[in-house]
């Protein structure tokens, strides 16, 4: 009953008096099974069942007060919980206005520290583009996003290289580790048993765990001389760097698409194996549709991942500022190119980089943004 | 050494643009750098020659190519000549390895061979003197650039093979003496005449004790040797 | 259609499934492995415990490893209250409404900020605009942007993991809104917050594009926060970009992998024995 406890506290003006009727809760009025608007800023009244689903269980005071709870409902068990020591000395009273004051401000500073992912993530953008913003009147944005050439040296800021290079390197990531990372992802979920799974999940964590510079390293000293052999060449270029990346957005894919499995219900499995249907047929007619969306947005996380990886790419890809030429042949990200000329850009080839970080930045944030939209689109769906 | 006590140095690479760039605004009070100050850049940065470098252009030991000359290493690099075989080589494609443009490297190169010619933009560009010796000691087509010194095997694990270039082996003799056709000086930059501590620290990079001993054992050529040159 | 080429194709999908799980496996270990065989024979105490010397970098890193747990842990510092209590905001306190919508939406794009954009506003910002130095400092608070929204989501999923009763037992006595998160919801979410907080360790302790702007790369033994440092994984990428010491290399990928993998492992172990608790 977090909600309204709170409610309490600070809707109401810490002025008026406490009173008897604070303790009457306006739910009290409420009568059993009657449509409840738990949650005052949406509009969609449900059940009271809903609101308690919808939140978790967490504001479940009220259901106590209101008598309520739905004896079946499922019970926590955080057994291990002893109430004993920690628990406050309850003395059953109304609290006092100091209370009421402590609780208030206590919730303000919370809501402050909330408020630090939005002004931090505000202020990236903002101080980006801001370092940005002379490219547009030094070089123009159309000769900056649709250039070709690109040389510091020589006053060229064209990043199309960049873009079609970040694309390229991401999409061919995708095309190799999606598909890998989804059946990882089913396998886990649906095929492996118990002790081989507690086996492959930590596996696919700890790949998440190497840090990029050792992705990066490994693709060095392993793929690209590899690569090298098999294509002749030095082995730098996109295919050297798909090889990488997909390994790298597999944990990423394969932990979501498995979450998303998870989320199934077995019932709808049992279903399709009761008519008949073999483990193949469950998965590839049932179960994967079922998960579509889900499945989605974790490949579309992994894409950001992959667009936005820097040191590896780095490392493997060959960095040289030209269009797509061959799987093999070497070329630049807009994260490499970064890297590569922060050491000595100045001027304006500086907020050019700056130029490429704000660009970044928008493809990141609106893969967030579609992911969004697209569980919205999910819900709507289903309900 | 002695005299040095108290003295530390701090010492942060990024390259040699970086270092001209933190010495002109201060952040440090020297800035190292192994290329040369552009027009208008640094007005009030003084100028202090530490140590002598040729740039030697490396090829796999397989290759049966030895010599080159400065046509054919600009034709290379610009990406006019595309096959060993042009060259008097094996029919073998030419990978080009090329520095990133804040290299010092780059910039010699660049202003000793190219003489104003476009580098090749699909070159392969690696951000290190070492992974450019790495990687043509491991590609057969390889050709790349690095500092004299850095030919000689201690430096990696496999060997590369420095070209004669227009008939001038890259030796240590014939970079001091200035009869090889790329070198460069690697410098010192402060903002304004050093004085206090940073001047006692340069003259001791510039004594005999660093000179002969770390200068060289750096793979670069005592300031001292230089015979006249720039 | 018969029953039994539905076997055959089941047979024969089902084996994918099984490849692909051995491919992502087989991955794991031979990233690691390599690593471990190459950088273990380097792993000796005059490598962790000495400094670095001479043109090849020989000697140890010692003050690699210091430059990357004082900043890790510095960043902590910083990141934790903030995200532990913006976390118990979302969970306990939020109404769902346009304002957690936001706040959301701003925690998933900072997750989602690539590192080396996190690097640049970090480098134009805190160094350039504010005037601090490149040190631990301006590392670890743009390192703590990056560790922000993952302990924030972990934290919220911990909150919202503790079971409801418990907070009823504590409100049915008189404890207020506080007490009962404070003494009561987060005691028992924190097995899984501390898990999160050591996940986030390990994602901060590896990266290199965030630190390279805001820390420097001198080699450096940092005492007081606003000392420059090199981390690890910047060493590891100026050795293996220079290429002269390679077995150094190598080395420091082994250090730097075993410190994630025993992060990992401590958080793991916490969430088992927290689980065992719990049956």
């Amino acid at each position: 009953m977090s909600d309204e406890t709170n409610r309490d506290l600070s809707a109401y003006p810490i002025e008026e008096p406490l009173s008897e009727e604070f303790v009457e809760l306006e739910e009290f009025r409420h009568e059993e099974g009657e449509l409840v608007d738990y949650q005052s800023d949406s509009d969609d009244l449900g059940t009271l069942d809903e609101a308690v689903e919808e939140d978790g269980g967490r504001n479940s005071f009220v259901d106590v007060l209101i008598g309520n709870v739905d004896a079946d409902a499922p019970v926590g068990i955080d057994d291990q919980f002893v109430l004993g020591e920690e628990m406050p000395t309850g003395k059953l009273q109304l609290v006092t206005r100091q209370t009421q004051i402590k609780e208030f401000t206590l919730m303000s500073i919370f809501f402050a520290c909330a408020i630090v992912a939005v002004l931090g993530v505000t202020l990236i953008f903002a101080f980006v583009a801001y370092k940005a913003f002379p490219i547009f009147t030094e070089v123009g944005i159309g000769n900056f996003l649709t250039g070709t050439e690109w040389s510091g040296t020589e006053g060229l800021f064209g990043i199309v290289p960049f873009i079609v290079g970040s694309f390229v390197v991401t999409i061919g990531a995708l095309v190799i580790g999606a598909p890998l990372a989804v059946m990882t992802a089913v396998f886990m979920s649906e095929l492996a048993s118990p002790k081989i799974r507690s086996f492959v999940r930590p596996a696919v964590e700890l790949l998440a765990g190497i840090p990029s510079v050792v992705y990066g390293f490994f693709g060095v000293v392993v793929v690209a001389p590899f690569i090298a052999r098999l294509f002749g060449g030095v082995g730098f270029g996109p295919l050297t760097a798909w090889i990488i990346l997909a390994i790298m957005i597999v944990p990423t894919i394969a932990t979501l698409t498995e979450d998303a499995l998870g989320a199934i219900p077995m019932g709808i499995r049992e279903a399709s194996f009761a008519m008949g249907a073999n483990q193949w047929q469950t998965i590839y007619k049932v179960v994967l549709p079922a998960a579509k969306l889900g499945i989605i947005d974790a490949i579309i996380l992994g894409m950001g991942r992959a667009i936005g990886e820097t040191m590896a790419v780095l490392m493997v890809v060959g960095n040289a500022p030209q269009l797509f030429a061959g799987i093999t042949a070497p070329i630049s990200t807009l994260t490499s190119q970064i890297v590569l000329d922060m050491g000595y850009a100045t001027g304006t080839q500086r907020t050019a980089l700056f130029g490429m970080a704000a660009i970044l930045f928008l493809i990141s944030m609106s893969l967030v943004l579609f992911v969004r939209l697209l569980s919205r689109f999910g819900q709507e769906m289903s309900g | 050494m002695s005299q040095n006590e108290g003295i530390s140095v701090l010492v942060s690479g990024m390259g040699s643009s970086a270092g001209i760039e933190a010495a002109v605004s201060g952040t440090a009070e020297i800035g190292t750098s192994s290329r040369e100050l552009h027009d208008g850049e640094g007005e009030d940065l003084v100028d202090i020659p530490i140590a002598y470098d040729g740039i030697a252009a490396i090829v796999n030991p397989h290759n049966p190519v030895d010599e080159i000359t400065t046509e054919q290493l600009r034709a290379i690099y610009s990406g006019k000549v595309t096959n060993w075989s042009e060259i008097g080589g094996e029919d073998l494609p030419i990978d080009i390895i090329n520095r990133d443009e804040s290299s010092g490297t780059r910039d010699a190169f660049a202003s000793n061979i190219m003489d104003g010619e476009r580098f090749d933009v699909g070159a392969v560009i690696l951000p290190g003197t070492g992974q450019v010796r790495e990687v043509v000691a491991r590609s057969r087509g390889a050709i790349g650039y690095i500092s004299v010194g850095f030919v000689d095997p201690r430096f990696g694990t496999d060997p590369v093979k420095a070209l004669v270039l227009d008939g001038v082996a890259p030796t240590d003799d014939n970079v001091a003496n200035g009869s090889y056709p790329i070198s460069r000086v690697l410098h010192f930059f402060t903002n304004g005449e050093p004085e206090g501590a940073t001047l006692q620290y340069i003259k001791y990079v510039l004594s005999p004790e660093v000179q002969q001993g770390a200068v060289i054992e750096a793979g670069y050529l005592p300031v001292t040797t230089l015979g006249g040159q720039d | 259609m018969s029953l039994k080429r539905d076997q055959m194709v089941n047979n024969f999908a089902l084996s994918l499934f099984w490849i692909a799980a051995g491919i992502t496996v087989a991955a794991l270990f031979t990233i690691i492995i390599y690593v471990v065989v190459r950088g273990i024979g380097v792993i000796t105490p005059t490598f962790v415990f000495t400094w670095p010397h001479g043109v090849n970098a020989e000697g140890g890193i010692f003050p690699t490893i210091i430059s990357s747990i004082y900043v890790t842990g510095l960043a902590m510092l910083i990141a934790t209250p903030i995200a532990v209590l913006a976390a118990v905001y979302l969970a306990e306190y939020a109404k769902q409404g346009i304002a957690v919508k936001i706040i959301r939406f701003a925690a998933d794009s900072l997750a989602s900020v690539p590192s080396i954009v996190m690097g640049l506003f970090g480098f134009a910002f805190f160094i350039e605009a504010f005037g601090l130095p490149l040190s631990m400092l301006s590392a670890a608070l743009a390192l703590s942007l990056l560790m922000l929204p993952i302990i924030m989501r972990t934290t919220e999923e911990a909150i919202r993991g503790v079971a409801r009763y418990i907070r009823w037992g504590s409100y049915g006595m008189g404890a207020t809104k506080w007490q009962t998160v404070s003494r009561v919801v987060i005691p028992a979410a924190m097995p899984r917050i501390i898990t999160g907080l050591i996940l986030a360790m390990g994602r901060a302790i590896g990266e290199t594009a965030v630190v390279f702007y805001t820390m420097g790369q001198a080699i450096n033994l940092p005492a007081i926060p606003t000392d420059s440092g090199r981390a690890m994984p910047i060493h590891l990428y100026l050795l293996a970009v220079e290429g002269i010491n390679m077995p150094a290399a190598y080395g420091t990928a082994f250090l730097l992998m075993a410190l994630i993998f025993i992060f990992n492992l401590i958080a793991r172990l916490i969430a088992r024995r927290y689980k065992k608790l719990q049956e």
